[in-house]
């Protein structure tokens, strides 16, 4: 590598670009006074006035940050416990029914995982709403973190466990101490995944959907009889310098120089 | 393992905050009084600034919801579990509804602005008598083109979409009806034939266009136009208006032999909570200043007579938007035909996309 140290540099630039190409398009056009995406005008701010002028808008992004928020929440730690306990199954042809349940929801259309909840939650009298989107989206995001998480648990030594038993360390202890922190990085995975399954699912948000509860993904969806406004692009491009701002905002954080003074080392 | 709880707290802290914020967005939005009405309908099918009028003038709470599919709203309506007082199908659907009796009667006592309504679009086969549904837009399907991208061509006739000349230049939308409907028209034939003959006829036809053919796309159709990447298109009126909007060179034509007409309609479904202000709002919709101004925000062909004083005389005088009376004789509207005939429609569709060459 230390020969042709420009080329994999040029490489990832060039994978970026195509990466961030339609992404910088979109926002581009949120400025268009033209009003579509196909000639730009002249510059404008309207559409991004519009998105604050549109209560309703607001209201459906932040219940999608919101129902996204809490499914991967609820649906890591479920995940995170449903992957050790598969892992640590003693009957085996037991673990394989139960890995075999878990990649058919991961494979199973949407549509069908959509329209089966709709009538699951009607008939249990769950009002379709706030709950019942909420409800899903932990139901499909569960097999996400445990197909995210086992792999990790497979990696992890037995013998890790052996030594920490034999220095004493209690079941509670093992769990926190050991396991835990060896999976995180499948944990943050599966959670991150969880976040953006939530945040873009269309199939299954439809069905799940009403009384007056609604997200991003159905709203733009539904635009299709009219085609979609400009509004959404300035919406996607704050939606994108928000995000770019939090990723910068913790890389800052996490890689702020330590200070003895920050508190008592524990 | 601290880190992992420290920042599910954070999580669940910014969800309740953000939650927080939402309920103060949603109180200050509503009016006060527990009456709301939940109209259920296509994205920005509705200007906001009437639903915003609607809601100054009556008291009641609108809240808007909204379906990407006709088969998608006909499925939650059927489910149930949630309370749509309104919802606004297109005239199959209106069919279907109506024989899974998940529509209500309208009592037209109720709705006095009816009169405003043109005669033409009343009492038409997907709905005798207008006992279910109330035409709330319509349009035609025709062929949108761009002289500019042409050597002189014109569609007075299906045929001329057949002209050699037009080799890889047309875009077809990607429907079973549409296509095998305007290859019925092209031979004189109703679109909503049922008969055997007729249909394989039209479906050789079709292999025959194939060479003339760039692509059956969905809704990137507009886009590919707007962009001059075709010349020529089969196309619903309404996504022509948009094309023709943005592109000063693109023009729709109905082609003389006929083609469809087609209509969204408003209908009170059967999970209905608010009948009276169901109506309130249908009869406020039918007002020619309101029609009107929805109209100009939507951009497609409102039913409503007394509107058409108001708009933009340009417009209405736009044979592609509001055709004449001779033209209008040879449309149809599609007819509910069945599954198995619509099997039928879906297998020559098929078969002359995969002989495309």
């Amino acid at each position: 590598m230390e020969r042709n140290g420009k080329l994999p540099k040029i490489y990832l630039t060039a994978v970026f670009l195509v990466l961030y190409a339609p992404i910088f398009y979109l926002i581009f056009y949120s400025f268009n006074s033209g009003g579509t995406m196909s000639h730009f005008e002249s510059f404008t701010w309207e559409h991004y006035a519009a998105v604050f002028e549109d209560k309703r808008l607001i209201v459906i992004v932040l219940n999608t940050v919101v129902v996204a928020l809490l499914s991967a929440l609820i649906s890591t730690a479920i995940g995170v416990m449903g992957a050790i306990t598969i892992h640590y199954m003693k009957n085996k042809a037991m673990r394989n029914a139960m890995l075999s349940m878990n990649s058919i929801l991961m494979v199973s259309p949407d549509v069908i995982i959509g329209a089966s909840f709709l009538i699951l939650f009607t008939l249990v009298g769950i009002k379709l709403g706030f709950a019942s989107v909420l409800l899903s989206h932990i139901a499909f995001s569960i097999p996400i973190v445990v197909i995210m998480v086992l792999p990790k648990l497979q990696e992890m030594s037995p013998t890790l466990i052996d030594a920490a038993l034999d220095l004493g360390a209690t079941r509670k202890e093992i769990m926190s101490r050991v396991i835990l922190p060896f999976i995180k990085p499948g944990i943050f995975a599966g959670f991150f995944l969880a976040l953006t399954y939530s945040l873009d699912d269309f199939a299954v948000t439809f069905f799940v959907t009403g009384n007056g509860f609604s997200t991003l993904s159905v709203e733009i969806y539904s635009m299709a009889r009219t085609g979609v406004t400009l509004t959404i692009n300035a919406l996607s491009g704050l939606i994108f310098v928000i995000t770019a701002g939090l990723i910068l905002g913790y890389y800052f954080i996490s890689n702020r120089p330590k200070t003895p003074a920050a508190g008592v080392k524990r | 393992m601290k880190a992992l709880v420290r920042g599910a707290i954070l999580i669940a802290a910014t969800a309740a905050i953000l939650m927080i914020i939402n309920a103060q967005l949603a109180k200050s939005g509503a009016q006060s009084g527990g009456n709301t009405l939940t109209v259920y309908n296509w994205g920005e099918y509705i200007d906001p600034d009437l639903i915003k009028q609607f809601e100054k003038e009556t008291g009641i709470n609108v809240i808007y919801e909204t379906f990407d599919s006709n088969e998608g709203m006909m499925g939650k309506i059927e489910q149930g579990g949630t309370s749509y007082d309104l919802t606004v199908p297109s005239e199959y659907m209106v069919e279907m509804m109506r024989e899974k009796d998940l529509l209500i009667p309208l009592d037209y006592e109720k709705i006095p602005n009816i009169k405003n309504i043109d005669p033409y679009f009343m009492n038409l086969p997907f709905d005798p008598d207008n006992t279910y549904s109330i035409p709330y837009f319509w349009g035609t399907l025709g062929i949108a083109y761009n002289p500019t991208l042409l050597e002189g061509q014109t569609f007075e006739s299906w045929d001329n979409l057949w002209d050699p000349s037009l080799k890889q230049e047309a875009v077809l939308v990607d429907s079973a009806r549409e296509v095998i409907g305007m290859s019925l028209n092209s031979l004189g034939y109703s679109l909503n034939s049922t008969n055997l003959g007729e249909l394989r006829e039209a479906a050789d036809k079709l292999k025959t266009l194939s060479p003339n053919i760039k692509a059956v796309i969905g809704d990137e159709v507009t886009q590919m136009m707007m962009n001059n990447e075709a010349a020529v298109s089969l196309i619903w009126s309404g996504q022509a208006a948009d094309m023709m909007s943005e592109n000063e060179d693109i023009t729709y034509v109905v082609p003389d032999e006929g083609s469809n007409l087609w209509f969204d309609n408003i209908v009170i479904p059967k999970t209905v909570k608010n009948i009276d202000g169901a109506y309130e709002f249908i009869n406020f919709m039918l007002r020619p200043e309101v029609a009107a101004q929805n109209a100009d925000y939507v951009g497609y062909s409102t039913p409503n007579v007394k509107a058409l004083d108001l708009l933009d005389p340009e417009v209405v005088a736009d044979e592609r938007y509001y055709p004449d009376e001779a033209a209008r004789d040879h449309l149809e509207v599609y007819k509910d035909l069945g599954l198995e005939m619509l099997g039928t429609y879906n297998e020559l569709f098929l078969e002359f996309k995969m002989n495309m060459k």
